[in-house]
């Protein structure tokens, strides 16, 4: 069998098996699930037969059926991603199946799943814009439906809604960027555009570079759809979702602004300024996702807040160049969020049995015989390894990984990111109470060593994998690099923050700072924690924003008698 | 003469102020079949008028640039009123008359009239759906203001989803061929003119973002009432078919 023909049914399946379902041609619940199940099981069967295939024996196609629009590109990148997408959908049909039961309209949540697989299998192997707008559009429509599965919630309904026009008002921008790209290069084929692109990349529109701009368009439109700060609000609300779609949306849906990034990659080459407004956001988010997870006492709010976070982590690994990485990151964050989705319930099952609260050091002391103050390891030894293993750790794996990366600025903002979050994770198990601090922090570190290699190795072969040409991800790094002076001051700079930081940290559980709180301390400390817990007073500012709206439409029409 | 038969094309092709006039009529004749009619055939007379008129391309570009502006603006105004209205007719007549406005753009720009014919009966096509089932809604709940008794879903399934797909298919959502046609706008005009056009989805999503709110969901709080028949909703899903395949066939009208 041809591998074209093989690779149409991969979207065309899940589009298959919702219309049977439509058409009631499957009676019954078990029915229902066993058509869709068998779909998806069978999809992800052919994509990875299709990846594996290309691993063997290489080869790009490009696939058209004729008409204007419609055509499907099978490059690493979509392959990938078929394998991924095909996967997650896969794993939350079957969990669906018994979860699903007891709701009602359970074949019109199947069909919908269907088709959502479907459309999001088209759109990532899109090789036409006007193919890309159709499904980029329709994944915000279907995702609406899911949402909204449980019609006697108005809740469900309101926050679904937040989604949708969040996610039209992302649309606007990828469909300008695709007008100007159609207009400037006249042709409506991504590899077409993206070859005109290479031979003259400095073409102009309104006196702009047209890449720099539609660049620039096409980033607002990877912000909105995974959820980059100032348009994030609908992300943490969606959990009134049924917690099958909460997970295909963390898993998968929300990873579109990256796979957005990747697929312009041959674009992005030319615009560092974008690239440098991309890695701002990223960053922005990555900090406000992490801190407003930390203050939520609702587990899947939490993970919400977390998956903005990780977005927001994403966006940054684009705009540092490391396109391929933040591949790497969608789908290890998709595996890893579906898996925390779909064991949120279990979780709660079992706080409601053990809640879970510390024990109190007297009564330990006093009942159990065991000492009331946790020990610790000396400060000066915690501190030294927490601050020094981690960058040790990182700088040796990836120069016996990838020597040649050193070179890349993007690759040193990450390492250093790398030693944030290792020292991090080293200092929060330094503050567990353990009997045996030695034991635990060698077993922490040894874990850490584990993912650090596996993690840069992962993501080196990932990286030759997406982008077979060197130099094309030597373009994507340069681009986005900044000037040699300026970046070692910003590096510095950072450097004394993080490390001030720290200090501050230790000194302050060694010597128990800030246990009293009193007069202005605590006034700034209860406002910041107002802050934060209305979320930025975001979701008010816009709510009041659309109310004012609102009334003025209403006044028009009343003016105008509705006619 | 040129100026009267312009004016009766701003009426059936409304464009603000005549489109006051546009809504007036359709809103006085009785909700339901009278009222779905009145959609497809005005708009088609309209265009049918414009032959008679004066060529745009005859026009200086000044004036023909003012025209077009002035339709994206009554695009843009009844899009806009739009996100306030809860009745299912009035909601209609307000979003189609934010489409139809569109057609005066393509005539400025020269567009073919067949292709506007086809322009035209993309929004009037969903659009008489909806005042079909508007008035189906009137005689079995008393009116078509929605979200007053709670959802809808529940207590009339087929009636929600043969409402549903058709405000989908009124406001641009893939693949409808309303979709199509406005992507074929944007294709065609100066690309100065898209950002101000691209303000219409924004503005039609949110309008059907709220419209949802008040039709699908929460529990229905008034009587017991009989759902859309089989065979009303399957004339629906058909008519909404034969569009689909129009713009499928078609390759998106015209791309």
């Amino acid at each position: 069998m041809e591998v074209e023909s093989v690779a149409i049914l991969v979207p065309l399946l899940p589009m298959l098996s919702a219309g049977l379902i439509v058409a009631s041609v499957p009676k019954g619940q078990q029915s229902i699930a066993r058509v869709s199940v068998a779909s998806a099981l069978i999809t992800f069967v052919l994509a990875v037969v299709l990846l594996l295939h290309y691993l063997l024996y290489g080869g790009v196609r490009v696939m058209t059926f004729g008409g204007a629009w419609g055509s499907l590109w099978l490059d690493p990148l979509s392959l990938i991603l078929w394998a991924f997408v095909a996967g997650i959908s896969l794993i939350i049909h079957l969990y669906s199946v018994r979860y699903m039961l007891e709701e009602s309209g359970y074949a019109r949540f199947f069909a919908l799943l269907d088709v959502m697989t479907a459309v999001i299998l088209f759109m990532v192997a899109a090789a036409d814009l006007v193919t890309l707008m159709v499904t980029w559009f329709l994944v915000g429509v279907v995702l609406y439906f899911l949402l909204g599965h449980d019609q006697r919630r108005p809740a469900a309904g309101r926050y679904a809604f937040w989604t949708w026009i969040t996610y039209r008002f992302g649309d606007l921008p990828l469909w300008f960027a695709a007008l100007i790209l159609i207009h400037s290069y006249h042709s409506t084929s991504l590899p077409v555009i993206f070859a005109r692109i290479q031979e003259g990349p400095a073409l102009h529109l309104w006196g702009m570079p047209v890449v720099e701009l539609a660049g620039f368009l096409l980033s607002l439109a990877a912000f909105a759809r995974s959820a980059q700060f100032l348009l994030h609000m609908w992300l943490p609300y969606t959990m009134d979702g049924p917690t099958p779609v909460s997970a295909l949306m963390h898993a998968g849906i929300v990873n579109a602004g990256g796979f957005l990034f990747n697929r312009f990659a041959p674009l992005f080459e030319h615009t560092g300024g974008v690239l440098h407004w991309v890695f701002a956001i990223g960053l922005i988010t990555a900090v406000t996702g992490s801190a407003l997870m930390l203050i939520q006492n609702d587990i899947k709010r939490a993970l919400g807040y977390s998956t903005m976070g990780q977005m927001g982590f994403m966006v940054m690994e684009c705009g540092l160049g490391a396109f391929p990485l933040a591949v790497f990151h969608l789908i290890a964050h998709g595996f890893f969020k579906a898996s925390l989705f779909l064991g949120a319930g279990n979780v709660i099952h079992d706080a409601r049995a053990h809640d879970g609260v510390p024990p109190n050091p007297l009564y330990t002391s006093i009942v159990e015989h065991r000492s009331a103050k946790p020990s610790r390891l000396p400060l000066v030894v915690a501190a030294g390894l927490t601050v020094l293993v981690p960058v040790i750790v990182l700088a040796l794996s990836h120069f016996v990984v990838a020597g040649h990366l050193f070179q890349e600025q993007g690759v040193l903002i990450l390492l250093f990111f790398g030693w944030v979050t290792g020292a991090q994770a080293l200092f929060a198990a330094h503050r567990m109470p353990q009997q045996n601090p030695w034991r635990l922090m060698m077993t922490i570190l040894a874990s850490f060593v584990v993912i650090v290699i596996g993690y840069t190795w992962m993501s080196h072969y990932f990286g030759n994998f997406l982008y077979p040409d060197h130099n094309e991800s030597r373009r994507l790094y340069q681009a986005a690099g900044i000037q040699r002076t300026s970046f070692t001051i910003l590096m510095l700079l950072l450097t004394a923050v993080f490390v001030g930081g720290w200090i501050l940290t230790f000194l302050s559980g060694a010597r128990e700072w800030g246990r009293n709180l009193g007069g202005r301390g605590r006034g700034v400390y209860l406002s910041v924690y107002a802050l934060v817990s209305r979320e930025l007073y975001i979701t008010d500012v816009y709510g009041h924003l659309s109310q004012l709206l609102l009334r003025f439409s209403r006044q028009l029409n009343v003016w105008l008698g509705w006619y | 003469m040129e100026v009267l038969i312009l004016s009766f094309a701003a009426i059936c092709l409304p464009l603000f102020p005549l489109s006051w006039f546009f809504n007036r009529v359709v809103a006085s004749l009785p909700a339901g079949v009278a009222q779905a009619l009145a959609l497809i055939v005005l708009p088609q007379a309209g265009l049918d008028v414009l032959v008679l008129a004066p060529q745009p391309m005859e026009w200086p570009d000044s004036w023909r640039h003012y025209g077009m502006l002035w339709a994206i603006f009554t695009a843009l105004f009844y899009s806009f009123r739009a996100l306030s209205a809860r009745d299912l007719g009035v909601w209609t007549r307000l979003l189609v008359t934010s489409g139809l406005a569109l057609t005066w753009v393509g005539w400025l720009e020269g567009v073919r009239l067949a292709t506007l014919h086809i322009f035209v009966l993309s929004w009037s096509l969903p659009a008489a759906l909806l005042l079909l089932l508007a008035g189906v809604l009137i005689q079995r709940i008393g009116g078509a203001y929605l979200g007053l008794k709670g959802g809808l879903a529940l207590m009339m399934p087929r009636m929600t989803a043969s409402v549903t797909l058709s405000v989908l298919a009124l406001a641009g959502t893939p693949i409808f061929p309303t979709f199509f046609v406005l992507l074929n706008y944007f294709w065609r005009l100066p690309i100065g003119i898209v950002p101000a056009l691209l303000l219409l989805p924004f503005l039609w999503a949110w309008a059907v973002g709220r419209l949802f709110q008040n039709l699908l969901f929460g529990d229905y709080r008034g009587d017991v009432v009989a759902d859309l028949e089989g065979g009303k909703a399957f004339f629906v899903g058909l008519a909404l078919f034969a569009s689909l395949f129009l713009s499928l066939y078609g390759k998106g009208v015209g791309l």
